[in-house]
C-alpha cells in the first residue's frame, strides 16, 4: 500500500498507486512521490516518481511495463538535467550509461533535484532518515507557495493574504476614504441643499407661465425674480464651498494612496523589480491614484447626489402628471441595456490603454537616465522613433476608448432626447385638447424637469465606464499594495552584535529556475576573516553576497550568521549590521553630505567627515567649490566613478558595520585611486569579517582566505599560499593577472617618462 | 578571439549520440564530440543561429541556418532541439479565469491539454509585433501562441483582455 498521506506534490494517480503497491518488496517503505506532468516524449501526460527507502520507481508509459526501477544501492549518478521549459531526471546505474527516467516541467524541478540527491546519497551510504529530512525540507519549501494562487507565502503553511482575505476592493480602499468621512459627509449635505435648490426654478417657471404672466402681475413677477436670484446665489455659493472641500478630501485620499504605494514599493523584494519596470510602478503612483481618486469621489458624492436628484425629479414629475412622467421614462430600459453592453466592451480597452501607457513611461524611465549612451551612439533619432512607436500604440488604443466612450453617451442622450420629443408631442396635444388638465406652464416646467432628469440618467449610464477604468487602476494599485513584501519572519528578533561567522549550507539558487546561478555552496567564514572572492565575470560572486544581504530569499539550503539562520533574524536590524559597497555605486540627487549620511541619517557632521576621511574622500570633497553641500545630479552625476566609489565606502564606514562586503570597490579607478581606496578599506576592516570581491590581485593582499567561484560553484577555497600550491583556477587567474599587471606597470612608467 | 566556426550547407556532418549529444564532423577534418545544440535566438529566430556547446559550455561552432543543412544533419539537430526546448504551442484557449490579479488558463497545445497559472499578467504575457505571444507561467515554464490571428474567435475573446 502507498499511504494516502505520503509526502507528495499531488495525489498519486490511482493506477500508479496500485502498480507501485504491487511492486513493493517485503519491508520496503515508500517515502515520497512526485507527480509529473510530462511523459518521456515530451507530451502532457501523467507520470510519477515513487521513492522508497530502497528504490526509485519511475512511472511513464514509455518505460517497458510502464515503470523503471532504480535501486538506490546501484545508483552511480543521479541528476536533473535542466532544459528549456522542462527537465529530465537522469540516472546512471553502476556500469551503465545514464538514461532518462522521468521528465517534467519546472513545476516540480526542485523536488526532483532533491530526489536525485537522495538516491545518490543513499547509494553513497547516507542515512535514510537524515537524507529524507532534507527532502522533506524541499517539499516544505514548495509548500511555502500558496497552492491556490502560487504567491510566495511568508512561511510555509501560512495563510495566503490574497486567497483568504475576502475583503473586496471596496473594503481595501475604504481605508483611505474613512479619514475624510466628516468632510465628505459635510460635502454631501451641502450638495443635497444645492440639489434641492436646483429643483426649484422649473416650478417657479410654472407659476410664472400659468398665473403671473396671464394676470399681468408685475409685483408677483418681481417677487419671483427675487426668489430665483436668491436661490441661485445660495446654490452657487454653497457649490463653490463644497467644491473646495471636495478637492481637499480628494487630494488627501490620493496623497494617502501615493504614500502607501511608495512606501510599499520600498519594501518589495528585488525580485519584484527584476520583473516589473519602474515605469509601471511610476504610472501607478501618478496616474492610477488620480483615476481612483476621481472614482471614489464620484461614487461617494456624485452618485448619491444624482440619485437624490433623480428621485426628486421623478417624484415631482409624478405629482405634476403621471402620464407625461411615464412617457419620459420610456427610453430608460434601452439606456440600461446599452450601459451593460458598453461596460463589457470598454473594460478590455482600458486595460490595454494602461499597458500601453506603462510601456511608454517605462521607456521614459529607462532611456532618459541613459541619455549619455544614447548621445554617444548617436541614437537620438532611434530613441525618439521608439518612443513614438510606443506612443502610437497608446494612441491607437486610446482612440478606441475615445470612440466607445463618446459614442455611448451621445447615444444615451439621443434616446433620452427622443423621450422629451414624446413629451413635446403628446403633452402639446394634451395642452391643446384639454387645457383644464395640463396647463402651458406645467408643460414648460415639465420639459425643464425632463431635461434635468437626463443628467442623472447619463451619469448612471456612464458610471460603468468610469467604474471599469478605475477598476483597472485599483487592480494595478493592489498589485503593489498587496504584493508580498520582503519576507521578514524574524521580525523583532533583533541582532545585537554580529561576531561575523558566516556559513553557507548546501545553498542553491536560481534567478529564473532555468539557469542555476549558485550550485551547492558550502562555505564557512570565521569571525575576523578577510575573504577574497574571485572568479570570472558572471560566475556568481555578486549573487553570493546578494544572498548574504538577503536581497533574494528564494534559495535552497541555509545561510547562517553566527550560527543563526539569517532568515530568522529581523531583516532591518540584520542589514543594519552590514556595510555593503556595491559594484555600481549609486548616489541620489542630494548633497554629498546627505548622500554619505544616508546610512546613518542622524549622524553628526564630524562623524560624516570622519567617515569621508577613512574612505579617502574628504580631500576631494574639500576641493569641491560647494564642499559637502555639493548637490549631486541624478544617480550621482557630477562625480567621477572613483569619487562615487569612495563616497559609497564612506557611507558604509559611517554605519560602523560588523560585517563588510565590498563588491569590486576598486573596479573603475586608476592605480593611484585604487591605492587610496585600498588604504581606506584596510583602515576599515581591522577585526571585522570582510568579504571582498575583486578582480585585481593587489586588492586581495590582505585577504587570509580566498574563495574561487566558477559557474556558480565554489571550486577552490583556502589561503593564497594554499591555492597557489594547488596550481588550479586561482593560480591561473593570478598568473594572467600578474602578467597584465606587469604590462600595465610598464605602460604607466612609459607614460610618466 | 579565434574565428568563429560557422556550419553551413555541406561543410559539416552532424549525427546524434546519446541523449542530447551531437557529433560534428567538419569537412576540413575537425571533429567535435558531445556537443549540445542551443538556440541563440529561441524566441525571434528559432531555426537560425544554433550554437553548439561542448560539455563545459564552450562554443565550438555555430549553425547559421538549420534550413541550409544536409537533411540528415538537420534532422539530428532538430530532434535534440525539440527535446531540449519544450515550448508548447497553444492552439486553443478553453478557459481563462482571473482572481486576485492572477490568471488561470486552460489550453489545448500541440502536446496535449494543460492548465497553468500566470502570476503577473503585465509581465508574463508578451506580444511580439508579428502577432506571436509568449507566456511564462508561475513555474517559469514557457508557452507560445504561434499567431493571434490563427486563434479561433472564442480563444481570442477569452484572452484579449490580457494582451
Ligand atoms: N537579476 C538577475 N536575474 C537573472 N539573472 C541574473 C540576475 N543577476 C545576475 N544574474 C545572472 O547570474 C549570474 C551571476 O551573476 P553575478 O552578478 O553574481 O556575477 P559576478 O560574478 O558578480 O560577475 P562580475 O564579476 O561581472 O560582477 C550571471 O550569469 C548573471 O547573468
Ligand atoms: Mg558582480
Amino acid at each position: 500500500m502507498i499511504p494516502e498521506d505520503i509526502l507528495s506534490t499531488a495525489p498519486l494517480p490511482e493506477r500508479f498507486a496500485s502498480q507501485a503497491a504491487a511492486m513493493l518488496l517485503e519491508g520496503e517503505t515508500p517515502l515520497f512521490t512526485i507527480v509529473g506532468d510530462l511523459d518521456l516524449k515530451g507530451r502532457y501526460n501523467e507520470s510519477a516518481l515513487v521513492v522508497t527507502d530502497r528504490r526509485t520507481l519511475a512511472f511513464d508509459q514509455y518505460h517497458a511495463g510502464g515503470v523503471y526501477v532504480a535501486e538506490h544501492a546501484q545508483v552511480d549518478k543521479a541528476f536533473v538535467k535542466r532544459m528549456y521549459g522542462n527537465a529530465v531526471l537522469r540516472v546512471a546505474l553502476r556500469g551503465e550509461a545514464p538514461r532518462d527516467i522521468f521528465r517534467f516541467t519546472y513545476s516540480v524541478a526542485s523536488l526532483c533535484d532533491a530526489a536525485a540527491l537522495f538516491a545518490e546519497n543513499i547509494a553513497g551510504g547516507g542515512d535514510v532518515r537524515q537524507e529524507f529530512d532534507i527532502v522533506k525540507a524541499t517539499f516544505d519549501k514548495k509548500k511555502s507557495f500558496c497552492p491556490k494562487c502560487g504567491r510566495a507565502l511568508g512561511q510555509q503553511g501560512a495563510a495566503c493574504i490574497s486567497c483568504t482575505s475576502k475583503s473586496t476592493l471596496v473594503r481595501k480602499f475604504a481605508k483611505y476614504v474613512r479619514p475624510q468621512l466628516k468632510l465628505m459627509v459635510l460635502c454631501l449635505a451641502l450638495s443635497l441643499v444645492t440639489t434641492a435648490m436646483a429643483l426649484a426654478p422649473p416650478y417657479v417657471t410654472k407659476t410664472l407661465v400659468d398665473t403671473v404672466i396671464p394676470n399681468k402681475d408685475l409685483n408677483a413677477l418681481l417677487m419671483l425674480v427675487a426668489i430665483l436670484l436668491s436661490v441661485y446665489i445660495v446654490q452657487y455659493t454653497i457649490g463653490a464651498v463644497r467644491g473646495y472641500f471636495m478637492r481637499i478630501a480628494g487630494d488627501r485620499i490620493v496623497a494617502g494612496l501615493r504614500n502607501d504605494i511608495y512606501e510599499k514599493a520600498q519594501y518589495l523584494p528585488l525580485s519584484f523589480y527584476d520583473k516589473t519596470s519602474t515605469g509601471s510602478v511610476i504610472s501607478r503612483v501618478s496616474g492610477d491614484t488620480s483615476t481612483l481618486q476621481a472614482f471614489m469621489l464620484r461614487i461617494t458624492q456624485e452618485a448619491i447626489i444624482q440619485f437624490f436628484l433623480m428621485i426628486g425629479i421623478i417624484v415631482i414629475m409624478f405629482l405634476m402628471n403621471w402620464k407625461l412622467t411615464l412617457l419620459s421614462l420610456t427610453p430608460i430600459p434601452l439606456v440600461v441595456l446599452g450601459a451593460r453592453y458598453f461596460g463589457k466592451r470598454i473594460a478590455p480597452v482600458y486595460r490595454k490603454i494602461w499597458r500601453r501607457w506603462a510601456a511608454v513611461s517605462s521607456i521614459l524611465t529607462d532611456t532618459l537616465p541613459g541619455v549619455r549612451v544614447i548621445k554617444s551612439f548617436t541614437g537620438e533619432q532611434r530613441s525618439a522613433e521608439k518612443f513614438e512607436s510606443y506612443n502610437n500604440e497608446w494612441l491607437i488604443e486610446d482612440r478606441k476608448a475615445a470612440k466607445l466612450s463618446n459614442i455611448f453617451p451621445s447615444a444615451v442622450t439621443f434616446f433620452v432626447t427622443c423621450g422629451s420629443l414624446l413629451i413635446w408631442g403628446f403633452g402639446g396635444k394634451w395642452v391643446i385638447q384639454s387645457p383644464q388638465n395640463i396647463s402651458v406652464g406645467m408643460l414648460v416646467s415639465f420639459i425643464s424637469y425632463a431635461a434635468m432628469f437626463y443628467g442623472p440618467v447619463n451619469f448612471f449610464a456612464t458610471l460603468n465606464d468610469t467604474y471599469q477604468n478605475s477598476l483597472t487602476s485599483a487592480q494595478r494599485i493592489l498589485d503593489v499594495i498587496d504584493a508580498e513584501p520582503e519576507a521578514d519572519f524574524g521580525k523583532g528578533n533583533l541582532v545585537k552584535k554580529v561576531k561575523g561567522k558566516i556559513e553557507f549550507r548546501n545553498v542553491n539558487f536560481s534567478f529564473d529556475r532555468i539557469k542555476k546561478a549558485l550550485t551547492n555552496i558550502n562555505l564557512v567564514i570565521e569571525p575576523g576573516d578577510i575573504v577574497g572572492i574571485v572568479g570570472t565575470t558572471g560566475s556568481g560572486k555578486s549573487t553570493l553576497v546578494n544572498l548574504i544581504m538577503r536581497f533574494y530569499d528564494a534559495y535552497e539550503g541555509e545561510i547562517l550568521v553566527d550560527g543563526v539562520n539569517i532568515k530568522e533574524l529581523d531583516l532591518e536590524s540584520y542589514r543594519s549590521k552590514i556595510g555593503y559597497v556595491q559594484q555600481e555605486p549609486i548616489m541620489f540627487k542630494d548633497t554629498v553630505f546627505r548622500n554619505i549620511a544616508f546610512s546613518l541619517p542622524d549622524a553628526d557632521v564630524e562623524q560624516v567627515i570622519h567617515a569621508a576621511d577613512v574612505a579617502n574622500a574628504h580631500s576631494f570633497i574639500a576641493r569641491l567649490p560647494d564642499g559637502y553641500d555639493t548637490m549631486l545630479g541624478e544617480r550621482g552625476v557630477g562625480l567621477s566613478g572613483g569619487e562615487r566609489q569612495r563616497l559609497s565606502i564612506a557611507r558604509a564606514v559611517l554605519k560602523n558595520p560588523s560585517l563588510l562586503i565590498f563588491d569590486e570597490a576598486t573596479a573603475a579607478v586608476d592605480s593611484e585611486t585604487e591605492h587610496l581606496i585600498q588604504q581606506a578599506i584596510e583602515r576599515l576592516i581591522s577585526g571585522r569579517t570582510t568579504l571582498m570581491i575583486a578582480h585585481r590581485l593587489s586588492t586581495l593582499r590582505k585577504a587570509n582566505k580566498i574563495v574561487v567561484v566558477d559557474k556558480g560553484e565554489i571550486v577552490e577555497f583556502g589561503s593564497h599560499d594554499e591555492l597557489m600550491a594547488l596550481k588550479g583556477k586561482y593560480f591561473k587567474l593570478i598568473e594572467i593577472q600578474s602578467m597584465s599587471e606587469k604590462i600595465r606597470a610598464g605602460k604607466e612608467a612609459e607614460r610618466f617618462e | 578571439m579565434s574565428e568563429r566556426t560557422y556550419i553551413e550547407y555541406d561543410n559539416a556532418r552532424i549525427t546524434r549520440l546519446d541523449g542530447l549529444a551531437l557529433r560534428v564532423e567538419m569537412y576540413d577534418g575537425r571533429v567535435f564530440e558531445n556537443v549540445e545544440a542551443r538556440r541563440l535566438f529561441p524566441i525571434t529566430g528559432a531555426s537560425r543561429y544554433i550554437t553548439l556547446l561542448d560539455e563545459d559550455g564552450v562554443e565550438q561552432a555555430v549553425i547559421r541556418n538549420l534550413k541550409n543543412l544536409e537533411p540528415d544533419s538537420r534532422k539530428a539537430v532538430e530532434e535534440t532541439l525539440a527535446q531540449y526546448y519544450l515550448v508548447p504551442k497553444i492552439t486553443r484557449v478553453l478557459a481563462c479565469t482571473e482572481k486576485y490579479g492572477k490568471l488561470t488558463l486552460k489550453v489545448e497545445t500541440d502536446i496535449g491539454e494543460h492548465r497553468f497559472e500566470i502570476k503577473h499578467v503585465n509581465t508574463d504575457i508578451k506580444v511580439l509585433f508579428d502577432g506571436r505571444v509568449f507566456i511564462t507561467d508561475s513555474s517559469d515554464n514557457r508557452y507560445e501562441i504561434p499567431g493571434l490571428r490563427k486563434l479561433d474567435k472564442k480563444s481570442l475573446a477569452l484572452l484579449s483582455p490580457y494582451l
